[in-house]
């Protein structure tokens, strides 16, 4: 057994085993993406990096323990590398939470953006409600595919469209998306402003995202294919 | 060296070649690149049939030859033109001008965006890393298909690279 | 018997001499040139002197060395070769006298050639055409005349025209270096272990194995020498980790995959002195333990592997490589192994995993000292560090510890590289001003230029403005000045030089070089240059800077590899000191050393054109068309691709760069 000391709290873990371990018995948690158990364990998705005592960062997941090893999982550079690499992973995602299998409470992607404060995903991701269901595909103005996800979705959970409360999603790939996906379900670009102004109207930027809003209408309308 | 790089006739079709490297290696999945090596060192390139081949050999995923062949610079998915002119990216070489002569050279030669060879199959034209004449920058390496012919040039402009164009354009006339 | 039947060093002198592959002799590597050792014989003793001098003056004194190490041969020296030795016969020298070489490292001489007749000083003589050899072999051998002649070994007051010809040693380029691990570069020809012996070879090898293992991993502590590949980890310690292993199997591994782009010290080493490479892995196997030895050399530098296959084939024909090593009982082999070229193989982990077959990186610890190759403890070393290794086991710490500074000791090679005067790998101990490598030994920037900035390390690496030249070339300054050593190559910038460019040219090295394993490197890097290339193209905002620094910065930390963690190096070095050239291209969308193409505009100056159409004939996108009007020709810039043929073509200098 090894001596680890996790944010300020002494464990003892035995010899071999990883920082993760001795993470969990302490009780502090760290986010884990890539970490599968004994199948993947190869420290590709670096969001499990902890501090160590001498500055370093390194990946709870793959570090072995040893004796005296200092951890801290909650530091100011912890959160700014994990912040930025969830703003990577979302960089490159195809943000289709309308259309995504892991819509309604699944998506890990959605609770580690909402933990770190990424924009990107839309209500969309937890919501309730599939297929025929989906007030959208019913030919409402729900503004779901383009407010920003974390209100764990009241309005859509009991039938009635989302009003924008939490503010719209700027990444113009996903209202670009989320316009054809309007435009495929015959939800005009007049009834979602009309909603969208409502909450958003007195933001700094809702001018430059109403020209986007439009300019993504004009696109879907075009035949422009997903 | 000698015998890895030997050249095997060139009447077998790439999957009975590749059929014979594997065994060659026992079809052991760490000489992988080496069987690659071997492979492009015959065609000048990988052909598809021969990755089929390699990963059935090996009993490993497709995916998984690729990844390898996909990642060194060394290995080739698409045939190459008779004559490969190889670019220098080195730092030195990037300094003083290759990156202009590439841009030149693919507009020159009328490349298409996305392809390295011209339509005729002459010429290919690719980035390729430090060859360490840094002093001779920029540096620019013309290679046969099957690399049995190479030669450097240093200090390349694009009025040099008219020059060189022409001079393997003639060779292969000849050649025919 | 040597290849070609005749008596050489590495045969035996009599029938007295009983050494074989089975029963080897302890005492081989000695006798070959002091020899011979088991008997007393003077016929055998001058046999053996004799050759000694005549594989170091030449036949009767006569030598003419061409050099054959990529970068002549790419130079032409093979033409000049042949050239030597169509006239060599008919000027009545020997035609052994010819020989070939590897490279001293002085670039911009190449091809040279250098010429010894006996009484005359040695004559070197720089950017040799085929055409002239001849009346530079006549000048000297028959007239006695060294003017000419781009440096002299001596003044021996015998040949006409010393005079005017410096010495060697009057050279800086000569005298700041010290050649310490390259001392045979230039001298021995690398594909003969006779030479090498002759010079004193594998005398490293039968030191190290008259010690314990330990005993050599002490000796290497003491020289305080650091791993040459650029993190600067401590050799010894490398080699202790490994050595108090408890697994019965371990490798040692060279790496001689040399990817930084201008960098070729390893290529130079290895071409022009395989042996010594392949005997500093020897020694390393020796203290390690090692029963197997790899050298993983890049395909896509045949000639070096070529030499090194060679190397290491004459070894074991002789018997330094395989069963009872100089009859001290310790068996090793060395393979040689082709790597298909991939730069994240410098990190150690990703290298090890090359050989396997796969081709990403782990994360470490484990480091492979403890887990690496199939799983057994292995040691990996860098070309140049196992050269030094073997040099300063023949000659004791001593001699190694008597350069450097307090913290890194001994000597380095660095490849100095682009705006400089003189390109070149020079050697100098480390602790040398940048100043004296860059303005006194490569001779600086070309006149009317202005230095720029130093790029060290390469991708992995940073920019040193011209104001912190004086930094002594150390690992902990290079570090302060936010650049690494790396494995040496010094890429030397003028005012023509675009530090964002630079930065945007190293950072596309990265993304695609990156093997794709983790987040940060993988999409960290390719939104650096997304980012990069936006401020080239003038569509920059000076929030792109923000976000260079952040991302950089956590691209730096989260990383898994040494690839990702260096990888921002460059883009914030050159932030930290070239933050006015970020600035024009963002607010004022100027490239001010108009490199950047999407900034700059080519013009033809109408008052100046005289229609004759040179322009419009050379131009690759056909942009360019006459003005039917005026005569004149006029550039379309929407066609342009700007690569500058018109700037050099036009005979009346009518076409202007804008910047």
């Amino acid at each position: 057994m090894v001596r680890v000391i996790v944010n300020g709290k002494e464990v003892h873990v035995p010899e071999g085993e990883t920082i993760l371990t001795a993470l969990k018995k302490a009780g502090d948690a760290v986010p884990t993406l890539c970490f599968f158990g004994h199948m993947y364990r190869e420290a590709s998705c670096r969001m499990c990096l902890v501090e160590l005592s001498n500055g370093k960062l390194v990946p709870a997941c793959a570090y072995p323990v040893s004796d005296g090893l200092e951890v801290r999982t909650d530091t100011p550079r912890v959160r700014e590398a994990r912040r930025t690499v969830v703003e990577f992973i979302l960089s490159i995602h195809r943000i289709r939470c309308w259309s995504c299998p892991r819509k309604g409470g699944n998506c890990e992607l959605l609770k580690l953006a909402t933990a770190y404060w990424v924009e990107g995903i839309p209500v969309c991701s937890s919501c309730p409600l599939y297929g025929r269901d989906c007030l959208v595909v019913k030919g409402e103005p729900c503004l779901g595919p383009i407010t920003l996800a974390g209100c764990s979705d009241p309005c859509p959970s009991n039938g009635s469209p989302c009003i924008g409360c939490r503010g719209p999603v700027t990444r113009k790939d996903v209202l670009e998306a989320a316009a054809q996906f309007y435009v495929s379900n015959g939800v005009e670009l007049r009834d979602v402003l009309e909603v969208a102004s409502m909450f958003w109207e007195g933001l700094p930027n809702y001018d430059s995202l109403k020209a986007s809003l439009e300019e993504a209408f004009k696109k879907a309308l075009g035949g422009g294919e997903d | 060296m000698a015998q890895l790089l030997k050249l095997i006739p060139r009447e077998t079709t790439p999957g009975a070649l590749a059929h014979d490297v594997a065994a060659k290696y026992g079809r052991e999945r760490r000489y992988l690149i080496r069987m690659l090596q071997e492979i492009q060192s015959t065609y000048g390139y990988l052909p598809q049939e021969a990755l089929r081949v390699i990963a059935n050999e090996l009993r490993i995923p497709l995916t998984e030859v690729l990844t390898v062949a996909t990642f060194y610079h060394q290995f080739r998915l698409e045939k190459p033109g008779e004559f490969i002119i190889m670019l220098c990216m080195g730092t030195a070489c990037h300094l003083r001008g290759n990156a202009a002569n590439y841009e030149f050279l693919r507009t020159y030669l009328g490349i298409k965006p996305g392809r390295s060879t011209t339509s005729d199959g002459v010429f290919s034209v690719e980035k390729a890393r430090c060859f360490g004449c840094c002093s001779l920058a920029p540096v620019v390496m013309v290679v046969s298909r099957d690399g049995s012919y190479r030669k450097l040039y240093g200090g390349v402009t694009p009025a040099k690279l008219r020059r060189i164009i022409a001079e393997h354009r003639a060779k292969l006339a000849k050649k025919r | 018997m040597g290849d070609d039947g005749s008596w050489n060093l590495m045969s035996r002198c009599c029938g007295k001499c009983w050494h074989s592959l089975e029963y080897p002799c302890r005492n081989y590597i000695r006798c070959r040139t002091e020899g011979p050792l088991c008997h007393d014989d003077q016929r055998c003793r001058t046999l053996r002197s004799e050759r000694v001098r005549y594989i170091k003056e030449g036949p009767n004194g006569y030598r003419i060395k061409v050099p054959l190490a990529s970068c002549s041969i790419a130079a032409g020296a093979k033409e000049v070769l042949d050239a030597v030795k169509e006239v060599v016969e008919s000027l009545g020298i020997p035609s052994d006298a010819v020989k070939t070489v590897g490279c001293t490292g002085l670039c911009y001489l190449d091809p040279w050639l250098e010429l010894k007749a006996p009484g005359m000083p040695a004559a070197l003589y720089g950017n040799v055409k085929p055409a002239e050899v001849e009346g530079i072999l006549k000048k000297y051998f028959i007239e006695n005349d060294v003017s000419g002649a781009y440096a002299i070994s001596e003044r021996t007051g015998k040949a006409r025209g010393e005079g005017d010809v410096p010495t060697l040693s009057e050279l800086d380029v000569w005298r700041l270096q010290v050649r310490y691990v390259s001392r045979n570069c230039g001298v021995v020809n690398p594909e003969s272990i006779e030479d090498y012996i002759a010079y004193g070879g594998y005398r490293g090898l039968d030191r190290a194995l008259r010690m314990s293992p330990e005993e050599v991993i002490e000796e290497v502590k003491k020289s305080g020498l650091r791993g040459r590949g650029g993190a600067g980890f401590p050799t010894w310690l490398k080699w202790r980790i490994c050595r108090n292993q408890p697994s019965k199997e371990k490798y040692v591994i060279v790496n001689a995959d040399e990817g930084d782009p201008g960098a070729f010290m390893n290529r130079l080493l290895a071409e022009s002195d395989p042996h010594r490479v392949l005997e500093g892995l020897i020694i390393a196997g020796y203290a390690v333990g090692a029963t197997k030895g790899f050298i993983f050399v890049r395909a896509e530098k045949p000639l070096m592997a070529e030499r090194l296959q060679k190397a290491v084939e004459e070894a074991r024909k002789h018997g330094i490589l395989g069963k009872n090593i100089l009859g001290r009982g310790f068996d090793f082999d060395v393979e040689v192994i082709l790597s298909a070229g991939a730069f994240v193989c410098g990190e150690e982990t990703a290298l090890i995993a090359a050989i396997e077959g796969r081709a990403t990186p782990r994360q470490r610890p484990p480091y492979p000292a403890v887990v690496g190759l199939w799983g057994k403890p292995t040691v990996i070393n860098n070309v140049e560090t196992l050269a030094h290794v073997a040099t300063l086991m023949a000659e004791g710490w001593e001699s190694f510890a008597a350069y450097g500074t307090e913290r890194s000791k001994g000597t380095k090679m660095f490849c100095v590289t682009g705006a400089v005067k003189r390109t070149g790998a020079y050697e100098v101990p480390i602790g040398t001003t940048l100043r004296t490598l860059v303005e006194k030994i490569a001779g600086g920037v070309k006149e009317g230029r202005k230095l720029k900035a130093v790029q060290i390390g390469g991708p992995s690496g940073g920019c040193v403005p011209a104001h912190l030249l004086d930094t002594p070339i150390d690992y902990e300054s290079l570090r302060d000045a936010g650049a690494i050593m790396g494995s040496g190559g010094i890429v030397v910038m003028d005012d023509t030089a675009c530090m964002v460019d630079v930065a945007r040219y190293f950072t596309s090295f990265i993304v695609a070089e990156s093997c794709g394993k983790c987040f940060p490197c993988r999409i960290g890097t390719k939104i650096l240059y997304d980012t990069l290339t936006k401020i080239t193209e003038g569509k920059g905002t000076l929030e792109d800077l923000e976000i260079l620094e952040s991302v950089g910065r956590v691209v730096r930390d989260a990383s898994l590899c040494a690839l990702g963690g260096t990888a921002p190096n460059p883009v914030l070095s050159t932030l930290r000191h070239f933050r006015d050239e970020y600035l024009a291209h963002i607010i004022d969308k100027k490239c001010p050393a108009g490199v950047c193409t999407k900034l700059l505009k080519y013009r033809i100056n109408p008052d100046k054109c005289v229609g004759c159409g040179t322009c419009a004939k050379h131009c690759p996108a056909g942009a360019i068309s006459k003005d039917e009007k005026s005569g004149k020709y006029v550039i379309d810039q929407e066609k342009c691709v700007k690569c500058g043929t018109c700037v050099t073509i036009c005979p009346v200098n009518a076409v202007v760069k804008e910047v």
